[in-house]
């Protein structure tokens, strides 16, 4: 969606019309508002800035607070912008048994970036995520929507070298 | 020799399982049409009081006993699937979402037909977009063919199941948790009484149940209490989804019969033991929020009631296996590590113990834990047992406690000699 429309507090006509449709599977339309913020986040550059959140809170007619507190509660909401990619390992028991925390130093290193930070170039954000429950083919990680299991270093690479 | 016995897992190989062509194929959707045409909907309770059936979810509570706690009433009721599947080790659901998303639809619509309802919620976690398209699909080829919507089968039966997706947040799998999630806000869990079945979605009486849990009552209603209540043992009929990850040479997720084999026979027989050969030293046998397992202590038979004989517990199906390389100074952090980031931060013994733990633990990870921590880590975990709103603060102590109390030579090994002060 431009720039222009995001600033006049419009989602597109799509999106508008996916959301209206998830509310009415419920007998209160604020049920719909967290798998609406998915979509709505999509649309949004990846999170949420305060004309976004404003854009949420008058769509579902709660407050801005009340989204607000729904961005910082879920992890998979961002209130902070993110890269073109979202790439989670996950730290957890299982995957840190079979070497999770080595393929951390390994991104870290190589990308040159932090958990919770973005590379220089934007290409991706970096987060630590707790189970992702896929223990049984540990370690592993989640980039946008897509799963990789059992992780190695070159695997990791043959992944995020191609992202763009 | 231990082998699978495989029910819910039976067509898992088969890709076009999920599809509904296949699905019906393979006997799918007989059971919905049996109870909707032959039983009255306490017929279907019956049926399952009589399988034996318990939750699948970890705190294995009878199944047909949770139904029939909805009041008689006329406000709508409804059905909450709980597949927010986020303890650490459990990976379980998503293998019947994936592989096989219409025995759970169908045992959705079991299941609201023996309650009342005419609305199923599948609460799906935000981190599984490949469950949630899997269902997505299933519900809409099902629609399609008049098994959900209106008129099911041809029937006067009308029942909606929707996937709702969370979005990252341990906590929303507590049932209650879950509830206020879905109608939209932060999960945070709530004090019971008010009980869910009587109280839950939108202030009417709601059904929570385990994804593998519902998947159980197709079974039960196309076969039979009496078949499921033959298979297991006592206490644990039926079969259940085991997921076995860390140190072994065969993690992966099983389905077997309770009761059949010990934990031993298990690991080292059926997962041929560890990755690197070297000894086990601790097994959490139900998920991480349980108490670990000594290497000495893995010749219970493994179901529910024997394996809480050992102080732990069968929790959600999830073993997760270390071998003798691993320090328990690191377990115990990473465990405090996640349970600390996922307490909601209602109740100051769950959000400040948590923190608290964490912080003792990582001292003593870097050795500098004092004989101090040591006797604040146990008074903070007493103190948090049994004084929070939900069951997320005990999640930790079990496992905390459980570490410093068959490890404790490892902690005083890495303590630091000279007293000082914590935090
Ligand atoms: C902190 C916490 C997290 C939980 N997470 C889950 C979960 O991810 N999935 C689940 O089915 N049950 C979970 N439960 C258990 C649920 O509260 C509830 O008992 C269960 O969904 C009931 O279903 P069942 O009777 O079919 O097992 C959790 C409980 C607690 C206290
Ligand atoms: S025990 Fe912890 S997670 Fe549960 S309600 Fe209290 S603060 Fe929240
Ligand atoms: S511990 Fe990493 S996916 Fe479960």
């Amino acid at each position: 969606m431009s720039a222009k429309a995001a600033r006049e507090g419009k989602f597109s006509k799509e999106l508008h019309a996916t959301i209206e449709d998830l509310m009415t599977r419920y007998p209160q339309k604020k049920a719909a508002l967290i798998p609406a913020m998915h979509l709505i986040q999509k649309e949004r550059e990846g999170w949420f800035s305060r004309e976004t959140i404003r854009d949420t809170a008058e769509l579902f007619a709660v407050s801005d607070a009340h989204v607000q507190g729904v961005v910082g509660f879920y992890d998979m909401f961002h209130a902070d912008p993110v890269g073109r990619h979202v790439v989670r390992l996950c730290k957890t028991l299982s995957c840190m048994l079979r070497g999770a925390d080595a393929l951390k130093d390994h991104i870290c290193e190589k990308y040159d970036v932090e958990p919770g930070g973005t590379t220089d170039d934007g290409t991706f954000t970096f987060k630590r995520f707790e189970c992702l429950g896929h223990c049984t083919t540990a370690p592993m990680m989640l980039v946008d929507e897509e799963k990789y299991e059992e992780l190695t270093p070159s695997k990791i690479d043959a992944v995020l070298g191609g992202l763009s | 020799m231990i082998s699978e016995t495989r029910i819910m897992l039976e067509f898992a190989d088969d890709p076009a399982q999920k599809t509904l062509e296949t699905y019906r194929k393979n006997g799918g959707y007989q059971a919905l049409e049996k109870a909707l045409k032959e039983m009255k909907p306490g017929e279907v309770t019956e049926e399952v009081l009589k399988s034996g059936l318990r939750g699948r979810g970890g705190a294995g509570f009878p199944c047909g006993r949770k139904w029939q706690f909805v009041p008689k009433t006329d406000k709508p009721k409804y059905l909450a699937i709980n597949a927010d599947e986020s303890e650490p080790g459990t990976c379980k659901d998503r293998q019947i979402m994936e592989l096989d998303p219409h025995q759970l639809i169908e045992g959705a619509l079991l299941t609201c037909y023996a309650i009342g309802a005419e609305t199923a919620y599948i609460y799906v976690r935000g981190e599984y977009p490949h469950s949630i398209g899997a269902l997505e699909n299933a519900i809409e080829e099902a629609r399609a063919a008049g098994i959900v919507g209106k008129k099911i089968l041809g029937t006067k039966f009308r029942c909606d199941v929707w996937v709702h997706s969370g979005a990252g947040a341990y906590i929303c799998g507590e049932e209650t948790a879950l509830l206020t999630s879905l109608e939209g806000n932060r999960g945070y869990p709530r004090l019971r009484p008010p009980f869910p079945a009587v109280e839950g979605l939108w202030g009417c009486p709601t059904v929570i149940n385990n994804v593998e849990t519902i998947a159980c009552v197709t079974h039960i209603i196309k076969r039979g209490g009496d078949w499921f209540a033959g298979l297991g043992c006592e206490g644990s009929t039926g079969t259940r989804l085991f997921c076995v990850s860390g140190h072994v040479q065969k993690p992966g997720v099983y389905e077997f019969e309770c009761g059949k084999f010990t934990l031993r026979e298990l690991l080292e027989d059926f997962c041929g033991g560890t990755l690197s050969g070297r000894p086990i030293k601790g097994v959490m046998p139900g998920g991480s929020s349980m108490p670990v397992l000594l290497p000495e202590e893995l010749d219970c038979q493994f179901d529910i009631d024997s394996v809480a004989k050992t102080g732990s517990s069968l929790g959600s199906g999830a073993i997760m296996v270390f071998d003798d390389s691993v320090s328990i100074l690191d377990a115990a952090l990473n465990v405090a590590e996640f349970y600390s980031h996922e307490s909601c931060g209602q109740c100051t013994p769950c959000r400040e113990g948590s923190d608290w733990v964490r912080k003792i633990l990582k001292k003593f990870k870097d050795g500098n834990g004092t004989q101090r921590d040591w006797d604040v880590l146990w008074s903070v975990t007493d103190n948090m047992d049994g004084t929070t709103i939900c069951a997320l603060a005990e999640a930790l102590v079990w496992p905390t406690q459980s570490y410093l109390k068959k490890y404790e030579a490892e902690f005083k090994a890495a303590m630091k000699s000279e007293a000082g002060a914590t935090a």
